[in-house]
């Protein structure tokens, strides 16, 4: 029996030891986000901020009266063929908070002290969770910094929830392609909580709260993002097979032959006055 | 007794549970440390040669054929009349591989059991299949191509050393470095690599690459080395046009300081305009 109970005795220690690995034990605290993950409703003509809603006046955005105006004078250059408040056509970041629209299919991966949202094209987005404080040096980008904390809501010692902060932009930024905008101060503030559905866990949800002086209010919009199963991922770059050049503050388009056109009736071709007369 | 017995068989099932229950912890002890920021120590220095351990350009000594060779010298004459040569970077073509493996920017690696994830600061990320996978059959060729790897316990310690790595399946123009040095058009190159830590610095990472091309006469092996970043910063970078530059297609023209378009080199003509109304012009 003595012999037994020392059995016991091992197995017992032996349990505790596994348990005490660090590795495992933090790994087993993160919940299943690897993967690659889409918007559900992701190049079906739009991609609106609030999901709920229509694009552009449909979203009913809080904007302040000034940016209100700002937002109607872009839909109104949109209308005109023009590129409104949106500069994707010419291929710049869309930075935070729109990145998290997933209009392409973005990777998860997660580590003790950063989580990564690595999209085809865009840069990777690290969200710290080590801990860390607001650096005082770090140059400010589209993308913004983010600090996140892992949230145990349910007391299960697994992690559910992660919040994230995230600051320290440039610009211009907007929330989808009808143009509506950002304050050109950058200070926006998005806080973020990101979490599995309970039912099915090929559902990832992100409830986004941007804080921003174009508002009049903080603007929350929940996102659902669908897990892939067999993913594929293409290689996309943003500037092979984009049909729009821009040429000084204007924009053009680029014929099937590779030849420039006019976006907008009427719209005159570029000066080629630096060109020798005789060409 | 028996009892006691039962709570022992439950106990030690509990500890093999917890061992074999958890594939992740288990299969990640067993990869090197490769996950970290790492760096190419020579670059932004003055050109990034594709083989580290000689001169760009015609230094390189690349085992080119005689008609790539004459491509190459032809690509270095435009450059130096200020074209772009065979490099297509300036209109952010993809540099695509093995270029890439250069590291113009720092590189993360993120190893786990499918693929593992290179993410670059300066290109797209890059996924070596780590999980037994074939060829696929269907997919589309790419500049960065499509890469199956295997992992080697080359010393036989229960922990993986090596990752060898084939990338096949190929989009181009790529060219090796910025020089124009170039690869076959017919896009049929296989790179081979072999990464693996420093015995005696596990800060540096080699990697081994070899380039077998319808445009050399030999496989090209080059040993580049990355050392490892422990305190990691990144910039954000997103490929775009110089704000003095303009591609229509792939020819590239200078912008004016007063926002016109001015040649980029002697005797260029202007963009063909018929597409824009006669009276307009």
């Amino acid at each position: 029996m003595l012999f037994r109970c020392s059995i016991a005795a091992m197995a017992v220690a032996a349990a505790m030891i596994i348990a005490g690995m660090p590795a495992s034990g933090n790994d087993m605290k993160y919940p299943a986000w690897d993967g690659q993950w889409r918007n559900p409703t992701a190049n079906r003509g739009g991609n609106p901020w609030d999901p709920n809603k229509p694009m552009g006046r449909g979203q009913e955005a809080p904007l302040t009266p000034e940016y209100q105006a700002m937002f109607e004078a872009g839909l109104k250059n949109l209308e005109n063929g023009g590129q409104g408040n949106s500069r994707g056509t010419r291929c710049e970041l869309p930075g935070m908070p729109k990145v998290m629209n997933f209009s392409q299919v973005m990777e998860i991966v997660v580590r003790p002290a950063i989580t990564y949202f690595v999209p085809l094209h865009y840069p990777t987005r690290r969200i710290y969770t080590d801990g860390r404080d607001w650096p005082k040096d770090e140059p400010p980008s589209f993308t913004g910094y983010s600090i996140g904390k892992w949230i145990d809501e349910d007391g299960d010692g697994r992690y559910d929830v992660l919040e994230v902060e995230t600051r320290n932009f440039i610009g211009p930024r907007v929330f989808e392609s009808s143009g509506i905008p950002l304050h050109k101060d950058n200070r926006t503030i998005v806080q973020e909580r990101i979490f599995l559905d309970k039912e099915n866990h090929d559902l990832l949800h992100n409830v986004i709260t941007t804080i921003d002086h174009a508002l009049t209010r903080p603007w929350t919009v929940h996102r659902i993002h669908l897990r892939q199963q067999n993913p594929v991922w293409p290689e996309y770059n943003c500037r092979e097979g984009n049909n729009h050049v821009t040429i000084g503050t204007e924009q053009y388009f680029l014929s099937a032959d590779g030849k420039l056109m006019p976006v907008r009736k009427d719209q005159p071709p570029p000066d080629i006055s630096h060109f020798r007369q005789s060409q | 007794m028996f009892q006691n017995a039962i709570k022992a068989a439950v106990l030690v099932g509990a500890a093999w549970t917890a061992t074999a229950g958890a594939p992740a912890i288990g299969e990640r002890m067993t990869y090197p440390d490769f996950e970290s920021q790492w760096r190419n120590p020579t670059a932004g220095r003055g050109g990034n040669p594709w083989d580290p351990a000689k001169p760009m350009g015609l230094g390189q000594q690349a085992p080119l054929t005689p008609e790539y060779q004459a491509i190459f010298e032809a690509s270095l004459r435009d450059q130096a009349k200020g074209g772009q040569g065979n490099n297509y970077q300036a209109a952010c073509v993809l540099s695509g591989m093995p270029r890439i493996m250069s590291l113009a920017g720092p590189m993360e690696m993120l190893v786990q059991q499918i693929h593992t994830l290179m993410i670059f600061q300066n290109a797209l990320p890059r996924r070596i299949y780590t999980d037994g996978r074939d060829w696929p059959k269907s997919t589309e060729p790419s500049f960065q191509g499509y890469s199956i790897g295997k992992w080697i316990d080359q010393d036989g310690d229960g922990r993986f050393d090596v990752l060898e790595a084939e990338t096949r399946n190929f989009a181009g123009p790529r060219a090796l470095e910025s020089s124009g040095l170039p690869l076959h058009t017919d896009n049929q190159t296989i790179v081979k690599e072999r990464l693996f830590l420093d015995k005696s610095n596990p800060d540096i990472l080699h990697n081994e690459i070899t380039t077998i091309d319808n445009a050399f006469t030999r496989p090209w092996t080059v040993d580049k080395q990355y050392v490892r970043e422990r305190k990691a910063r990144w910039s954000e970078y997103y490929c775009r046009e110089s704000d003095t530059q303009v591609f229509i297609g792939k020819e590239q023209y200078l912008l004016s300081a007063d926002g016109k378009l001015m040649p980029a080199s002697k005797d260029q003509p202007p963009p063909d305009l018929r597409y824009f109304g006669q009276s307009q012009r």
